[in-house]
């Protein structure tokens, strides 16, 4: 028998002989068990304790305050990215830094193809890894009975923007194999997040609000205690996130040796794909607005998110009951004491509160804790405290003060319930007010002395400080000449003059 | 057929004079290095600088944020320099170079140098922290940790050592922290920061001249 004559073999057995290319899967699994990012990780962990962990104990044990550092100034991405983007571009040029990029580009899948399995085994460590450190220190503050609910909306963006990192990281790699572009990926990436942290800590609007390090008007005390987390704001960060990775992965296969034609259109595609999910969460930003409780995006905006949490108060006090949130237990034995003496002063008098309770603070523009006024309303009157607005809370207060001692806390929850009961809100008030609260404040124990830099400070916080102040003038002089009055004469002027007080009727001359 | 019916050996080349063969030696070795490349970097960093100080690009938050943006550019320098440490030849290198603890220390000099020269003169730009002497301080610590990085780690992975302290020092800055070893955070003419920052630098500088920097390309995939 000649070849000639010899039977050709089955096209099906040829084809059975010829090694399948190894499926997607099985290349992001083997690039996982091939990857140097486990090395760094232990490193990474280490610094993540350092300046996410650390800093979040010195705060007070309540969720929004420990985690505002860490999540809501995106300190963990701080700390996680950057590496990430380094250790995804030095695994990006491996090909180029080894010079077997001709050699990988013969292999049966498209190089950009392969490389997506080698950026996805990178990106998953490196988010696994985030999650588990976050998780970690979850676990390690619940442990700790830090109240409230953990921020999980902003463990999403921190994970996604570590994504993002690993994208730009492992681009950088591919488009520019050398050994200096794991450095310049992450020190790029560092310089990238402070000055997201310098536009962030201007800008309060629009755009900006994207940015990770940005916790203006979007991370403050009361979400997760009194009402959720909005989501508004972090989903469009993760879009924003999400879509800046898709557009950089789709920059490395638009290289020649990417791969074909095709190969090539569809990278077009995704980074035409990635621009437009960019595109929108910027749109999308830019129609956000400040409600109470959070960022509000109509379009993300689901009016069930915003509902209080249900909760069942603690309270205490025998005369002058006080009642908060069960989250703020540790503060309610300090409430009462602080209180009950201004309580004491105003008893029996019209429009007198008969207990307190716990308002939910509202969101402003800044940080919050911008010293907001308690209110009474109601019938019996009840006196509302917006704890979470409150920068004066006794104990830790953030790794960069003193603790709060019991005396300022005192001082300043008296002046703000000196402040509701005579009516002046959130401004200083007519000297005839100023007069009867500073005299209330005396007789609750806080010395004229000491008025004038806690008005200062309490409520006019944005204003330059006056420095140690002296308790002079004729707001004081006539403080001091109500002060002196016997209780019963006080308590009758008041209870005679205190409506037309309240409504800024009553003149500096006509107090006793 | 006889010796003399053999052909004559190629011409050997000229020897090289002394002076001459040490400066070719001196120059492949910075190419190995990429020092070439690495000054075009440190150049760009230095550029950098210049625009972010005359632009007053600044982090909000007192006087420790100020000094950021100027440390992330310090950090990066070390880092380039402590990278450009690796050698692509490995063992055959360390095997037959006799000269070669002293062609590291003289490359890490140059470029140590040469970061400096190219940051202070981004430092005209506008007003740098500390001034000068703080930016050889801090340039000169970080540029130690980063050799040692190189040492420990490798010359690839040399730049995970600034990194590393940039992030300790921006949390210790916040945190109001003033030991040392946090030189960046001390005033310029402080003696313990110095002696802190000389220490880290000459030790950096001692291990990669004696030891060199890891070669992990055979033990690390990648």
């Amino acid at each position: 028998m000649t070849t000639a004559t010899a039977p050709a073999r089955p096209a099906s057995a040829r084809r059975g002989h010829l090694p399948r290319p190894p499926s997607f899967l099985r290349l992001v699994r083997i690039e996982l068990r091939r990857s140097p990012m486990p090395l760094i990780l232990p490193l990474i962990a280490a610094l993540f304790w350092f300046d996410s962990y650390r800093p979040s104990t010195s705060q007070a044990p309540l969720y929004p305050l420990v985690t505002f550092w860490n999540m809501g100034q995106g300190h963990t991405i701080i700390d996680v990215g950057p590496f990430a983007a380094g250790m995804a571009a030095w695994i990006g040029a491996r090909d180029g830094r080894r010079g077997t990029a001709d050699l990988v580009t013969a292999t049966p899948r498209p190089r950009w193809v392969a490389q997506l399995a080698t950026w996805g085994a990178t990106a998953l460590w490196a988010v696994l890894a985030y999650l588990v450190f976050a998780g970690v220190m979850f676990a390690w503050y619940a442990h700790r009975g830090v109240q409230g609910e953990p921020p999980w909306w902003w463990v999403a963006v921190g994970a996604t923007a570590v994504l993002a990192f690993t994208a730009a990281g492992f681009t950088a790699g591919v488009l520019f194999p050398n050994r200096f572009v794991a450095p310049l990926a992450a020190f790029g990436g560092f310089l990238l997040m402070m000055m997201s942290s310098q536009t962030g800590f201007r800008d309060r609007s629009g755009w900006a609000l994207l940015l990770p390090t940005n916790s203006n008007g979007n991370f403050q005390v009361d979400s997760g205690i009194l009402y959720p987390y909005l989501p508004d704001l972090p989903i469009a960060r993760m879009m924003f996130l999400a879509g800046i990775a898709v557009a950089v992965l789709g920059l490395a296969g638009l290289p020649a040796a990417a791969g074909g034609r095709r190969v090539r259109m569809a990278a077009a595609a995704v980074i035409v794909v990635g621009l437009t999910a960019t595109g929108t969460a910027v749109g999308l930003a830019r129609t956000a607005r400040l409600s109470s409780h959070g960022m509000v995006i109509p379009a993300l905006h689901d009016a069930a998110s915003g509902k209080l949490i249900a909760y069942t108060p603690v309270c205490a006090g025998s005369g002058f009951r006080v009642c908060l949130n069960p989250a703020y237990r540790r503060y309610l034995t300090d409430t009462v004491g602080a209180l009950a003496p201004v309580a004491h002063e105003v008893a029996g008098l019209p429009g007198a509160p008969v207990r307190a309770v716990q308002a939910p603070a509202i969101y402003d523009d800044n940080d919050g804790q911008g010293g907001q006024p308690m209110t009474i309303s109601g019938d019996p009157p009840v006196l509302s405290v917006p704890y979470g607005a409150f920068s004066f809370l006794p104990g830790p207060a953030g790794f960069s003060t003193a603790p709060v001692s019991r005396t300022v806390y005192d001082q300043n929850t008296r002046l703000l319930f000196a402040q509701a009961f005579v009516g002046a809100g959130d401004t200083l008030g007519t000297p005839a007010q100023q007069a009867v609260r500073a005299a209330l404040l005396q007789a609750a124990g806080v010395p004229f002395a000491q008025q004038p830099g806690l008005v200062s400070g309490a409520l006019q916080p944005s204003a330059p400080s006056p420095g140690p102040g002296r308790a002079t003038g004729p707001v004081y002089a006539a403080a001091a000449r109500f002060a002196a009055l016997p209780p019963a004469t006080r308590h009758a002027w008041l209870v005679t003059n205190l409506a037309a007080l309240r409504a800024g009727q009553v003149t500096l001359d006509r107090l006793p | 057929m006889t010796t003399t019916a053999t052909h004559p050996s190629p011409a050997r080349p000229a020897a090289l004079r002394p002076v001459t063969a040490v400066m070719r030696l001196m120059w492949l070795y910075l190419l190995s290095r990429r020092v070439p490349a690495a000054a075009g970097l440190l150049a760009g960093l230095g550029c950098l600088l210049w625009v972010a100080l005359h632009e007053h690009w600044s982090i909000a938050g007192g006087a420790a944020a100020r000094l950021v943006i100027p440390l992330i550019v310090e950090s990066g320098a070390a880092a380039i320099v402590a990278v450009s440490s690796h050698g692509p030849f490995g063992e055959p290198e360390r095997a037959t170079g006799r000269w070669l603890p002293w062609l590291r220390l003289g490359a890490a000099l140059t470029l140590a140098a040469v970061a400096f020269a190219v940051l202070s003169a981004g430092a005209t730009g506008g007003y740098l922290p500390g001034g000068g002497p703080a930016l050889l301080r801090n340039l000169g610590g970080m540029i130690g940790i980063g050799l040692l990085s190189a040492t420990v780690l490798g010359g690839s992975f040399g730049w995970t050592g600034p990194m590393a302290y940039l992030l300790i020092t921006e949390g210790a800055l916040a945190g109001g922290w003033a030991t040392p070893w946090i030189w960046p955070g001390r005033p310029p003419g402080d003696l313990g920061g110095a002696l802190c920052a000389c220490a880290v630098f000459a030790a950096g500088l001692a291990t990669l001249t004696l030891l060199g920097a890891r070669n992990p390309d055979r033990h690390t995939p990648g």
